[in-house]
Order: C-alpha cells, then sequence, then structure tokens
C-alpha cells in the first residue's frame, strides 16, 4: 500500500512536468568532424611554420667592474711651475754646459786645455742653439726580408748665436767643460 | 769777420779739420772672416782671415773692442798677440751655428762648425791702443 502511493506521486509529478510547456533554450552542438581537403596553388605546400616561441632572454649584462679610484699623479695635479716662456716684462735665461776634448796629438798640457776649451764652447753654442732654435731631425731605416739592414738618424741646427756667456769653466782628466748662459729678452725677437 | 781777440774760432776749426783728418786717415778699414769645425768633440781646424778691404764699406760702426798695441800698426800682429781676447769678443758679436749629427747603426758622429761670415770692420791706431768695431 505504502509502495502503491509513492508511486501515485511519482506519476502525478512526472505528468506535471510534461504538461509544462519546455523552455525555448538554444543548444550548441559541437560540429561533427569533417575531412577537410586543401589545395596549395603553388602544389608545394609545406606545413605551416609553427609559431615559435620567442623566449625572452635576459641580456647579460657584463658585471659592473670595480673601478679603483687613483689618486692623480702629482704632474696631472699640480701643473709644474708656470712653463718657460719669452715673455715681455721677463729676460729669459738658458744656461748649458758644453764638453770637448783635447786631440791626442798636442804638444803640452796647455795646449790641449785650449784646444778642448775651444771644441766645449762650440758645443755649448750648439746646446743653446738646439733649445732656442730647435732641431731638424731626419730618419731612416732600410728593411729587407724583414730585418733592419740600416738605420740612420739625422739631426741638424742651424743658428745665428751672439751675447752668450762663459760662465764656468773645468777642465778634468782631458774634459773640458763650459758652463754658458744666453739671456734672452722679447726686444731681440721683436718685429 | 774778425772778431776782437784775434782769429780764434778760425784757429779752433782749422785745429778740428786736422785732428779730424788724422784719425780719419789712421782709420783703416778691414775684412775679416773667423770659422772653426769641432768633429766628435775635438777640434778639426780652426781659421781666421784678415784682409785690408779693397774697397770702402757702408755702415755705422757697432760694438767696439780696444787692443793694447804697443805702437804695433800691423792688424795681423796686433790679433795674434791678442788672440784670446778677440776670439772672445768674435763670439760675443754672434757666430753662426751649422751642426750636423748623424747615428747610423747605433753609432755616432757629429760636426759642429761656428762661423763669422766675412765681415767688415774699421780699425782706429792710436799710439798705445787700437779700436776696431764692426761696420753694419
Amino acid at each position: 500500500m505504502k509502495y502503491s502511493l509513492i508511486l501515485v506521486a511519482l506519476l502525478g509529478f512526472t505528468a506535471c512536468t510534461a504538461a509544462e510547456p519546455a523552455p525555448t533554450v538554444a543548444k550548441q552542438v559541437a560540429p561533427a568532424p569533417s575531412n577537410v581537403t586543401v589545395v596549395c596553388p603553388t602544389g608545394s605546400c609545406e606545413k605551416a611554420p609553427e609559431v615559435q616561441k620567442v623566449e625572452v632572454i635576459k641580456p647579460i649584462m657584463p658585471e659592473v667592474q670595480k673601478v679603483e679610484v687613483i689618486a692623480p699623479i702629482e704632474l696631472a695635479e699640480k701643473p709644474k711651475d708656470k712653463e718657460d716662456v719669452l715673455d715681455e716684462n721677463q729676460d729669459l735665461i738658458i744656461g748649458v754646459v758644453g764638453q770637448g776634448v783635447a786631440p791626442m796629438n798636442t804638444s803640452s798640457p796647455a795646449q790641449a786645455y785650449a784646444l778642448a776649451k775651444r771644441a766645449a764652447v762650440a758645443d755649448a753654442y750648439r746646446l743653446i742653439a738646439e733649445k732656442v732654435k730647435g732641431v731638424r731631425i731626419d730618419g731612416q731605416d732600410l728593411i729587407k726580408n724583414m730585418m733592419v739592414k740600416r738605420s740612420t738618424v739625422r739631426t741638424s741646427v742651424k743658428a745665428m748665436v751672439r751675447n752668450a756667456n762663459i760662465v764656468e769653466t773645468t777642465f778634468k782628466e782631458g774634459l773640458c767643460e763650459v758652463e754658458m748662459e744666453i739671456v734672452l729678452s722679447h726686444s731681440d725677437f721683436a718685429q | 769777420m774778425r772778431s776782437r781777440d784775434g782769429n780764434r774760432t778760425f784757429s779752433l776749426r782749422l785745429c778740428s779739420v786736422i785732428l779730424f783728418n788724422s784719425l780719419a786717415l789712421n782709420a783703416s778699414e778691414f775684412l775679416i772672416s773667423y770659422s772653426y769645425t769641432v768633429k766628435d768633440a775635438t777640434l778639426y781646424n780652426e781659421t781666421l782671415n784678415i784682409s785690408k778691404a779693397m774697397k770702402k764699406c757702408s755702415g755705422t760702426p757697432q760694438k767696439s773692442f780696444i787692443f793694447d798695441t804697443n805702437g804695433e800698426k800691423d792688424l795681423k800682429k796686433i790679433i795674434s798677440k791678442n788672440n784670446e781676447n778677440f776670439i772672445n769678443y768674435i763670439h760675443k758679436l754672434g757666430l753662426h751655428i751649422n751642426h750636423n749629427d748623424a747615428t747610423q747603426n747605433y753609432q755616432q758622429s757629429s760636426s759642429t762648425t761656428l762661423t763669422l761670415k766675412t765681415t767688415c770692420f774699421k780699425v782706429d791706431f792710436n799710439d798705445n791702443f787700437a779700436k776696431i768695431s764692426p761696420l753694419k
């Protein structure tokens, strides 16, 4: 009896639900798989390249080197005392030491001294000329079969020097040294 | 016009003209050149040329130098007696320097020539001294 009552109730419920109109919900149905044939116009179609995954690589940054701060050289920090420049208000003194030797065949020490001194004076004049006017230098190297055959350096000085003074002369063991100086003033060069 | 105290100005003029002429007659002009060469720090040769000028030189006297002559009138003898002083004087006047140096296969050789180009000097001879000065 009990089961019959439950059965009736169920039948009644189903009858009610069947009587109500069904809601119109469009159900999308997945299309059935179909065979598609692709015709290439050129006839040489290849498989489409797969999209390559682009990996973003982090740029390798060089390690920052530790730079030690070194104290600048004294010369750069403290510029040398004013360069010697011929100033209008101040004279410039140039000093040199010329050297000369006596020839081997001298008749007396006095002659040796005189000749050595003359040579030393010439050397001193040359040094003054080099300092004041400058030196012309020519060089030539001859290389053959990857070897230096001859290496030549030629220097020349041409100048006119006047009013140079001998400060001191020493003669020792055949070598004569003459210390000379010249006073340069701006008016000497003014044109 | 004669002055009251005689012809004094005239005599002064005459004396000055005589003095000037005597100085001028004693003055001579000489051409002097000097050169020496030093090779490898050794004196190679030295030349001093003195010649009496055959033409009158132009120019004004410059820095002068005084020799002790003791009555000597020959410039060559005077200079040879005062050789060292005269060479120093020439150096002061100014010398042309020509230096050449060559280093070949690490062997060096050098040559330096100092030259006084031929210059006209005016020389005034007096009893005990002579005054020489270049004309420029």
